[in-house]
């Protein structure tokens, strides 16, 4: 205890130092820099306001399952040990925050590539919806209750993994196509395809909820380090995002979706094949849409034809608080996921500090204005920076 | 600027360790509370109902109970789930959720258990799970006893058609299952067909007028769902000329009893499901009494013209503000 307190000192100059250092002080430039600013004023405040808990302390017993900790009181009774930790900067909190942020973040970076592109996607949860489902009969086939419930289950899993990606990755090629064949508004084909997508998903699966997978599968997909933090949908969503900025910011592939959502003609005129551009686009929302309902039903164990609903909107939203333009041209990976965040930090932080639901959707959706807002103003500075610089050469 | 705003972040960071916990003999509970969706006075008065709870409980044991009340906006288990996690993180004492999908809310009730948070489930089951006990009714006799007092009034007679509300929804599903079932024993009735719809009173009034308008020959309904009843003059028949039985009893649907639109209400004791989950909760915790269980189910009460206004008079309890 006491070489901690000594320690504390040194602990504070070496983060301040870090801090003040030249390098971070410069990433800090970047264009979701804003953003970052907001989650960090979030975490800040509710490291500092959401008190203390007391969590139960396990350890794995000689079976190897968990336990909970007993110690004795004075009166000779077991008691339940516990540790008790800050509520909001604790491990679990922030592995539950990245996973509870996953599912909508995933989508959303699918969602900004779209928007980049000057077009938008409603049906996500739709697709979200048939993905699970269609995922989730593969899997309960293959899973302890299903006839190939006997078998490896190796087979199944990769076979479920297909089904729901690729019935997502479907979808998405399908909107794609009739946006660019039918020259119809993406808002229209994608929001017939919202219900149609749905209505399968319910007749496929008869409206029943669907589960029964194989342990495996949730295994995966649950799997756990230390203290039962579930990382696999945090890695999934951080591969998701490495892999968007890779394609947007680094291929040539990315730029054209950043020319077709720009300036459409002038993309036509320039050559790129817009139409070809669209049907990707539409199609890598579909994908990611097809992952986000893979991990749901595997850290979930089921999946319905009522899954995902209202996700459009939630998917629409963290993608424009991460910085995409309506309008086209502007957006990118890392920022729709720092948008999810931001909106699951404030949905988390509601139940965390106990403030009552009734307020909840005004306070998330001030803030989600405020986010806005503070980024649009973090990019006027920027570009004034960087006026300055032009102008002072 | 960002520097001194980062410094404050470092600062909570440290804030952030941890330190054992003294024993401590409890004088305050918090409770989270899911039911399945916002702004549905089914659920209002079950809240209602914890609240009283909470209130009368408090004072007779001495102690003090908070109720977090959690719901999504609409049916999502997905959500529901998130918030058993978050809620065993923020270190609620026990939680008391009415499941959307009982299958996608088994892992996080039993890792609240297993955390050492009992779980009590009312309106809508987890069977699966290792909740402590489960508050409702018998769905699937909700629904022949629907079918069979629907029978009575046409004199085992004429053509009847029923509506439900989301297909997905366990619970409902029985429903539908105990009306068809009740239905084969009644040769002299046709059983149309049982048509789903979004749970929203518009919805439900849409797809009855669609049906009537297609088969205009219905002379019974079975509302398995009281949604429709939620608004005014949904039913557009003169009073008496279909007969109608709904579930529940909830203050919009009184009106259509007093019209003489719906002859009989079957109605669950949703302010009771509340308070009963606190007092389970109290019981089990607080006076560490073994609860029976894992089922606890209560009978429907029947509302008709004669008992309309002296049930309507519970109402202004249990929707206290």
């Amino acid at each position: 205890m006491g070489r901690s307190k000594r320690e504390l000192p040194a602990r504070l100059a070496t983060i301040g130092a870090l801090l003040m250092s030249p390098r971070l002080r410069s990433a800090l430039r970047f264009q979701e820099s804003g953003l970052l600013l907001v989650i960090l004023a979030l975490a800040t405040f509710l490291t500092l306001f959401s008190g203390r808990v007391a969590m139960p302390v396990f350890e794995t017993g000689p079976d190897g399952t968990r336990q909970r900790v007993f110690t004795t009181d004075a009166a000779g009774d077991r008691v339940p040990q516990s540790i008790e930790k800050n509520k909001f900067l604790n491990a679990q909190n922030l592995a539950q925050l990245a996973k509870d942020t996953s599912f909508i973040a995933i989508m959303a970076v699918g969602m900004s590539i779209v928007i980049i592109a000057g077009g938008i996607d409603l049906s996500v949860g739709g697709i979200y919806a048939l993905a699970s489902v269609v995922g989730a009969l593969v899997l309960h086939h293959y899973g302890p209750s299903g006839p190939a419930g006997s078998g490896p289950p190796l087979p199944g899993i990769a076979l479920g993994t297909m089904a729901a990606v690729g019935t997502a990755a479907l979808c998405g090629l399908v909107n794609g196509g009739l946006i660019v064949t039918l020259r119809v508004h993406p808002f229209i084909i994608t929001l017939g395809a919202m219900a149609m997508l749905r209505g399968i998903a319910f007749v496929i699966s008869k409206g029943q909820s669907i589960g029964g997978f194989p342990p495996a599968f949730r295994g995966l997909i649950r799997y756990e380090v230390g203290n039962s933090l579930s990382i696999v949908p945090l890695a999934v969503m951080l591969l998701v995002t490495i892999a968007g900025s890779i394609f947007l910011g680094r291929l040539a592939a990315g730029r054209r979706v950043y020319a077709t959502g720009g300036n459409e003609l002038a993309a036509r005129f320039s050559g790129i094949q817009v139409g070809r551009v669209k049907l990707s686009v539409y199609l890598l929302s579909g994908l990611t849409a097809g992952i986000a309902a893979l991990l749901s039903i595997g850290y979930y164990g089921a999946g319905s034809s009522g899954d995902g609903q209202g996700y459009e909107l939630n998917v629409i939203a963290a993608a424009v608080v991460g910085g995409a333009s309506l309008t086209g041209g502007k957006g990118s990976a890392l920022g729709a996921v720092l948008g999810a965040l931001v909106i699951q930090m404030i949905s988390s932080g509601i139940v965390i500090l106990g403030i009552d639901q009734n307020y909840s959707q005004i306070i998330i959706g001030a803030v989600v204005i405020a986010a806005v807002v503070l980024d649009n103003f973090n990019t006027w500075l920027a570009s004034r920076r960087l006026a300055g610089r032009f102008s002072r050469r | 600027m960002r520097v001194s705003f980062l410094a404050c972040v470092a600062i909570g960071l440290v804030l952030g360790t941890t330190k054992p916990s003294p024993a401590a003999e409890k004088k305050s509970y918090t409770f989270g509370m899911i039911a399945k969706s916002q702004g549905n006075q089914f659920f209002e008065a079950a809240r209602s109902g914890a609240n009283a709870a909470s209130r009368e409980l408090g004072s007779k044991y001495g102690i003090t109970i908070k109720i977090d009340w959690r719901t999504p906006n609409e049916e999502d288990a997905q959500k529901q789930a998130d918030y058993i996690e978050q809620m065993v993180l923020a270190g609620v004492d026990g939680i008391i959720i009415s499941s959307s999908d009982a299958n996608k809310l088994n892992d996080a009730i039993n890792r609240a258990d297993a955390g050492g948070i009992p779980v009590l489930t009312f309106s809508g089951d987890a069977p699966a799970s290792k909740r402590f006990l489960a508050l409702g009714i018998d769905d699937f006799e909700c629904g022949k006893q629907t079918f069979i007092e629907l029978a009575k009034l046409l004199k085992g007679k004429g053509i009847v058609a029923a509506i439900d509300g989301n297909p997905n929804a366990a619970n409902l599903q029985q429903r539908a299952g105990g009306f068809r079932s009740a239905a084969k024993a009644y040769p002299g009735i046709k059983l149309l067909d049982i048509y789903y719809h979004k749970e929203t009173p518009q919805d439900a009034v849409a797809k009855i007028e669609q049906v009537m308008q297609a088969h205009p020959e219905i002379t019974g309904w079975g509302l398995l769902g009281g949604w429709p009843l939620f608004t005014e003059k949904a039913l557009n028949w003169p009073p008496g000329s279909i007969l109608c039985v709904a579930v529940d009893g909830l203050p919009p649907e009184l009106a259509y009893v007093r019209s003489k639109h719906v002859q009989l209400l079957l109605s669950q004791d949703a302010y009771g499901y509340g308070y009963n989950s606190v007092a389970r909760m109290i019981e089990r915790i607080h006076l560490k009494k073994k609860v029976p269980g894992p089922i606890e189910n209560t009978p429907l009460t029947p509302v008709t013209l004669q008992n309309v206004d002296a049930f309507a008079k519970n109402w202004d309890k249990w929707l206290a503000k």
